[in-house]
């Protein structure tokens, strides 16, 4: 029964020390990956659009698909 | 390289929101939030017109242009799309839009609350292509499909057109010259007719 309580207690006393140590030592790491604001720049993930829009064979199916469904008849 | 642009031929549009209803649909675009819209002048009255907006897609957006995050960016063909990872949800791009075409959504429905949503000419966002978290941001991504903008290729009058602008304008040549003449809607008569205030 006492050997319990110890045990109780010393594991409190264990999750106290980890709960401190890791509120104190909170903001004191520095992120690396911050991304510098500059005017007129993006700055975003990129579009994997960007280069299918280069494959000619994208470019001619789209240009045929606007003559099918489009254009008067 | 194509340069895509939308035209609406007021001539040709009979209000019927076709092009709205299509674009919800097909991009599970919530309540609140429209990206397209169907506006009448003279509601009413005789000789009322009616034309389909959304983004044009500007080739100097000023969306872009006031960003204060640079969550703009325009591709090779002209589609003006934005990352929403990286929009604050300010809205200096509506109040700099004439078109009225950043929405914002007030539920937690579409993307994240507070960002900026609008038109994508069907061509999705930054995200891989058709992902699921494209899907949830930004709706479908058409044009990777090799499909043009489900709102133009669902106009009942062909009154509302999305492609490459060389296309484009020569669909609407064409069709000036058979009519004898330019539509007034945007022009003189409209903007200093008789009675107006």
């Amino acid at each position: 029964m006492t050997s319990n309580i110890i045990k109780a207690s010393r594991l409190l006393a264990l999750a106290m020390v980890v709960g401190i140590t890791s509120l104190s030592s909170t903001g004191c790491t520095q992120r690396s990956e911050i991304t510098w604001h500059e005017p007129g720049v993006y700055k975003g993930s990129d579009d994997p659009l960007l280069a299918k829009q280069q494959d000619p064979q994208h470019i001619e199916a789209l240009k045929e698909r606007f003559i099918m469904g489009q254009s008067d008849r | 390289m194509a340069r895509m642009k939308f035209l609406c031929d007021a001539d040709r549009c009979i209000e019927c929101n076709g092009c709205v209803t299509a674009c919800k649909n097909e991009h599970e675009v919530p309540w609140g939030v429209n990206r397209r819209r169907v506006v009448t002048l003279d509601d009413g009255v005789p000789g009322e017109k009616s034309i389909s907006v959304a983004c044009m897609h500007c080739t100097d957006a000023p969306c872009a242009a006031v960003c204060p995050v640079d969550c703009f960016y325009t591709t090779d063909d002209g589609i003006v799309l934005h990352d929403k990872d990286l929009c604050i949800g300010c809205g200096y791009c509506l109040y700099a839009c004439p078109f009225g075409a950043p929405q914002f959504p007030q539920k937690e429905a579409f993307g994240v609350r507070g960002k900026m949503d609008k038109c994508t000419f069907c061509a999705g966002g930054p995200e891989e292509d058709n992902s699921a978290a494209e899907h949830e941001k930004y709706g479908r991504n058409r044009v990777a499909e090799g499909k043009l903008p489900l709102c133009a290729e669902m106009c009942s009058t062909k009154a509302l057109l999305a492609g490459d602008g060389d296309q484009v304008s020569d669909i609407y040549r064409e069709r000036i010259t058979k009519r004898g003449g330019r539509p007034e809607t945007w022009g003189w008569d409209t903007a200093y007719k008789k009675g107006d205030a």
